[in-house]
């Protein structure tokens, strides 16, 4: 009975769908200059997600088909399957997807309880637990791998003709030593196709499609986003001013998962903060954080630890981003504080 | 002519929702009477204006205005019917409660015989006009019920007629600013004259037209020196909430806690003028404008009736046979409640009855999306205290401001999880007001505690004091013995 502008779908389910419909021109992007091992990460990780899901329903003896009707695990399985290296092996998403739902999501009381991303919590288990798996099979987008390699691949037996480290951490390790126009000279770059680097930027720009339309469909707030990317840039902008050791804030941009996550997975309303204004704050300390461990850690990206950590803070942001109640001077704040 | 102006709101409501309005199964018709039903029902303790005590007996006669009520706020209900007094009783009342309680049975005798009170001559002063408005039993038509009398302090500024009637299907209040503006209008220049008022404003949705023509024609012939501003707001629910219709129209918070008359501030229902300026003629409140509608009435329509007139006999009036209802809701879809004993007599607050039948679809868990603090016109977040309050923590939701809430429902009407937010926040409300209640008296009861053991105390140490006193008095009179025996010796 409600004509809803300014309000997201009417359903829950609705809203997963819209978000894994969001998610397709990115499928195909990454399909197209990454090969068919997306296709294979998708195939593995949604039945194993829904299975997962349906087991620790059946345990908690919970209606197992209104639930799994509500598309989160699909969704959460979408995510974690486009999350991983695309020349991962089949155990290794068995186990990212099972893990990110029975840890992340059940262990604390199912859909609406998560205190953290489960995407991201699987996937930070997984680098943990299999770092040289996480960091070295990703495809080399110059090196499309054919059927029989990906599937090769999806097997255990990676080819390292066509996997090798990210962008992302090419610049930590071996452009470090280089300078700027020598790092330029890089095939990524020689071969860019209308100014955009070859594979990575073009993932970027299709996943950024998808996420403006979450946007128009009022899924997603603009907060989170222009949060994330703009504390990114921000920050990596000024410490770039020697650009032969720093990493390039359009590679920051682009090359890592700060577009996809920026839209994806920090918009996540469970563990996410709340408020617009809480939201805001979340990304930027996501952004701030990634840029820390990015640069100072261990690992070439750091948004699935950065948004763990700000999960943790989420009540503490809540706490102090709550809007002001009209006919208040002031807005709550903390637990304390009474107006 | 009356001075006034017509113009759009330059304020936007923020939060709330366009719900569809479903004004005009009710609307399209002009308003009707409807026969005298066979008994009229009177709650003794919830005919609004607090608990009462009845002042009739059984077998007594009365006449149209006979008061039977009165209640401890003053507030008299008089008899909407000659007739006679047939039972006192525990009868099912319209009420959210859905109990029995004491009512008076009247059974009218289709007789015209009235006892109306004098007119009042202008000038007269506000206590005057007080005292008129407890004898006709005034309270707020809209549907709260508040004594009306008790607005009407010194020193207000503003008077606003709230013509908004955001709910949908409601069309009341709408009917009554069409079939009878010059009483409302001359209601609330008596008022504004009487408290010494200069501005007038009406709030009007900008979906009743005829309304609005009404009024300015109304105006244009009304002579008054009062100045009308007509402001013509978006059809936004929950615009008429009382609180924001201030805020639209005159850009004024009312701080929480405090009321509208503390900010200088009376918001009237145009119902409620109306029966005041028909009570400076003596007539009190006999009838009110009720609206009949919902899918499931054949007839949708607007109709006068008595006070007292029995729910069944209504949804009879509509052409539906009561037994095809399961239940009815009193009042908007938004925030209007169920009733299921159809015996049950509309009060003075009743304005709709509305018969749907809705289905929910099954809830999900809060995904915190938000949608909900998007809706929220008082900037609350829902998610937070549902979050609260199904964890068992009343005192973390009041904390995240329950107890702001003014329970309008824009958080349900959006839920993409549909859960239904306004009812736990209604009984969340209910047990915090009982909470409080009990601190404040057991803080009460602490601070008697406290005073009595100062006092006791004070008391001691009195005696103490006096003892002491005499004791030295003594030794006093005892030493002066003995010095003086020594003398002697």
């Amino acid at each position: 009975m409600i004509k809803r502008p300014g309000y997201p779908p009417a359903d829950t389910q609705i809203v997963m769908r819209t978000v894994l419909f969001a998610l397709v021109p990115g499928f195909f992007a990454m399909t197209l200059f990454f090969g068919v091992g997306v296709l294979f990460n998708l195939a593995t990780a949604i039945p194993a997600a829904l299975a997962a899901e349906a087991a620790c329903l059946g345990l908690r003896q919970r209606p197992i088909l209104p639930r799994l009707n509500d598309l989160s695990a699909v969704l959460t399985g979408a995510l974690i399957a486009l999350s991983l290296p695309q020349a991962a092996p089949w155990w290794l998403i068995i186990l990212a997807s099972t893990s990110s739902i029975v840890l992340g999501k059940h262990l604390y009381g199912g859909l609406g309880q998560n205190p953290v991303n489960p995407a991201m919590l699987g996937y930070a288990l997984m680098l943990i637990s299999a770092p040289v798996t996480m960091t070295t099979l990703w495809i080399d987008p110059l090196a499309t791998p054919d059927l029989s390699t990906a599937w090769l691949a999806y097997l255990g037996q990676s080819n390292d003709a066509v996997t090798g480290a990210t962008m992302l951490d090419l610049y930590r390790t071996e452009f470090r030593v280089l300078t700027a126009a020598e790092a330029s000279q890089n095939p990524l770059f020689t071969q860019a196709q209308l100014g955009l680097i070859y594979g990575y930027e073009w993932v970027a720009l299709a996943y950024l499609v998808g996420g403006l339309w979450l946007i128009y469909q009022r899924v997603i707030t603009w907060h989170t986003p222009v949060g994330l990317l703009v504390t990114l840039a921000v920050v990596s902008a000024f410490f770039s001013f020697d650009p032969d050791t720093a990493t390039p804030v359009r590679i920051h941009l682009i090359a890592g998962a700060a577009i996809f996550a920026a839209f994806f997975i920090l918009t996540d309303p469970v563990s996410g903060a709340t408020s617009p204004k809480g939201r805001l704050w979340f990304a930027i300390g996501v952004g701030i954080l990634t840029y820390l461990i990015r640069t100072y850690g261990l690992y070439p990206d750091a948004i699935a630890f950065a948004v763990l950590l700000m999960n943790f803070a989420v009540p503490m942001i809540d706490h102090y981003t709550r809007p002001r109640i009209m006919g208040r001077s002031s807005s709550i704040r903390g637990s304390g504080g009474q107006s | 002519m009356a001075d006034y102006q017509i113009h759009r709101c330059e304020r936007q409501l923020e939060g709330g929702i366009y719900p569809e309005t479903h004004k005009a199964p009710s609307t399209t018709d002009s308003c009707v009477f409807v026969d005298d039903p066979k008994r009229l029902v009177f709650p003794i303790h919830f005919s609004g204006g607090g608990p009462g005590e009845a002042l009739v007996a059984v077998g007594a006669t009365v006449f149209q205005g006979t008061p039977i009520i009165k209640c401890q706020s003053g507030i008299t209900h008089v008899a909407s019917r000659s007739g006679k007094v047939i039972e006192i009783t525990d009868h099912a009342i319209t009420h959210p409660s859905a109990t029995k309680s004491a009512s008076i049975i009247i059974e009218p005798n289709g007789l015209k015989d009235q006892d109306y009170l004098d007119p009042l001559v202008w000038p007269f002063d506000a206590d005057t006009l007080r005292n008129r408005a407890i004898e006709v039993g005034i309270l707020g038509l809209g549907g709260a019920g508040f004594p009306s009398f008790k607005k009407w302090s010194d020193g207000t500024q503003t008077l606003i007629i709230n013509g908004a009637e955001c709910e949908p299907y409601l069309a009341a209040d709408d009917t009554l600013m069409r079939i009878d503006t010059h009483s409302m209008i001359r209601g609330a220049c008596m008022l504004s004259q009487s408290l010494d008022i200069k501005t007038i404003i009406i709030g009007i949705e900008d979906n009743k037209p005829e309304a609005l023509e009404a009024i300015e024609s109304a105006l244009k012939e009304f002579r008054s020196d009062c100045f009308f501003d007509v402001v013509l707001l978006d059809t936004k629910y929950p615009s008429g909430s009382e609180r924001h219709l201030i805020w639209l129209t005159l850009g004024i918070e009312v701080p929480t806690g405090s009321r509208a008359v503390e900010s200088g501030i009376i918001v009237h229902n145009p119902g409620t003028l109306a029966a005041l300026s028909r009570a400076i003629d003596g007539k009190p409140i006999t009838d009110r404008i009720v609206t009949l509608t919902g899918e499931a009435l054949s007839t949708p329509q607007n109709v006068i009736v008595p006070i007292g007139t029995p729910i069944s006999h209504l949804i009879e009036a509509a052409d539906t046979t009561p037994e095809s209802l399961a239940s009815i809701t009193v009042g908007g879809p938004m925030m209007g409640y169920p009733v299921t004993d159809f015996t049950a007599g509309i009060t003075k607050t009743t304005n709709c009855l509305l018969a749907r039948e809705v289905e929910m679809p099954p809830e999900s868990p809060c995904i915190r999306c938000g949608a909900c603090a998007t809706a929220c016109p008082v900037r609350l977040q829902p998610q937070q205290m549902i979050f609260a309050l199904k964890g068992g923590s009343l005192d973390r939701a009041i904390l995240e401001g329950l107890t702001d809430c003014i329970e309008c429902a824009a958080c349900n009407a959006v839920c993409p999880s549909h859960i239904p937010l306004a009812e736990w926040f209604r009984l969340g409300r209910f047990e915090a007001r009982d909470k409080v209640n009990d601190q404040r008296l057991a803080a009460e009861a602490r601070e008697r505690f406290e005073a009595r053991n100062l006092r006791l105390e004070r008391i001691a140490l009195e005696k103490e004091a006096k003892r002491a006193a005499r004791q030295a008095k003594t030794a006093d009179a005892l030493e002066k013995a003995r010095k003086a025996r020594k003398e002697s010796a």
